[in-house]
């Protein structure tokens, strides 16, 4: 076997990325799994490149290892889960079927090395175009244009969705400036429209306003303490 | 150059790692993630058939794998933040039954 450059990088980055994907399961803090799926991608990413598919690897690192997975820590940390517990599996037959599963698909993976009827594919090193942006753009907009419409209505469906689904109950906004309540009358507004939405009993607003009222008035004296 | 089965052999072993990780993590967001992993298992999977045989619709799914994974993301997170603000927990063992 010959041990050119690209083989060593494929290595690097294919162990790499296997690495970083058993990390991701191992862990039990979401936020390290979260961190070993970025170098998943990123590693996913360099293996694009290697394939001589450059737009494909930019919008991989783009769209995965920035966009969602920024999506994914946000929640991560809005969420603000403690670490799981380590307590006793209620579905524990499931171990054993995962386990199995592996075998079936690690001895497909086997099967595909060893007997191998793919690797005599020659590559075709004369299309040097495939993979550029120009001929993955032509290709969504004339070819493929009608599968590239609907993914941007299906994007604005998901917007939608999401928007509907993270949406809290709506607490009554002052329609005008003049309707803005003076001090102190605001958290009763907030009160009474949470109590009217069910969530009553959360805002006590006699204690709540005595407190705010001191901490503005430590603000105001810490500001005239800055000033100085 | 690296032969194409090892492009598929890698991506099976990834699309292997993200099937156990869905079955036996119990937490909402790392399952989630376990998906996207498969997801790019394939997206692998479609390049590297693409760029072997010379043809461009495999980026173009890819391209379209990916518009999907984003969506699932969005409204994916939205569910779970659905189900951690009705049950003060993302562990998908609590939200077993679809009643409150």
């Amino acid at each position: 076997m010959d041990f050119d450059f690209a083989t060593l990088l494929f290595i690097l980055f294919g162990g790499m990325a296997v690495g970083c994907a058993v990390s991701m399961v191992v862990q039990r803090n979401a936020l390290y799994s979260a961190v070993s799926l970025v170098g998943v991608f990123i590693a996913l990413g360099s293996l694009y490149l290697l394939l001589s598919s450059p737009f494909i690897a930019a919008v991989q690192v783009i769209v995965y290892a920035g966009a969602i997975m920024v999506l994914v820590v946000f929640v991560i940390m809005l969420l603000n889960v403690e670490e799981e517990a380590r307590r006793p599996l209620r579905l524990i037959y499931l171990i054993p079927v995962a386990i199995g599963l592996a075998a079936v698909l690690i001895g497909q993976a086997a099967f595909i090395l060893t007997l191998g009827g793919a690797s005599s594919v020659n590559p075709r090193t004369t299309n040097k175009v495939v993979g550029l942006t120009s001929s993955v753009g032509t290709g969504l907009f004339t070819e493929y244009l009608l599968p590239f419409e609907i993914t941007s209505v299906l994007i604005l469906m998901a917007l939608v969705g999401a928007i509907t689904l993270a949406r809290r109950a709506t607490v009554a906004r002052p329609e005008s400036p003049a309707d803005f309540p003076r001090r102190g009358e605001g958290l009763a507004l907030v009160a009474e429209s949470a109590g009217a939405s069910g969530g009553g009993g959360v805002i006590q607003p006699g204690r709540t306003d005595a407190t705010g009222q001191e901490v503005a008035r430590q603000q105001i004296e810490r500001n005239e303490n800055s000033d100085e | 150059m690296i032969p194409l089965s090892w492009y598929l052999a890698l991506s099976a072993v990834l699309f292997t790692i993200g099937v156990v990780g869905v079955i036996i993590k119990r937490n909402a967001i790392q399952m989630f993630m376990c998906i996207e992993l498969m997801l790019n298992a394939v997206n692998l999977t479609f390049v590297a058939f693409s760029s072997y045989f010379g043809d461009v619709t495999g980026q173009l799914f890819v391209f379209i794998v990916m518009t999907v994974a984003a969506a699932e993301a969005a409204v994916g997170l939205g569910i779970i933040l659905a189900v951690f603000r009705n049950r003060e927990s993302i562990d998908v063992d609590d939200a077993s039954v679809l009643r409150l």
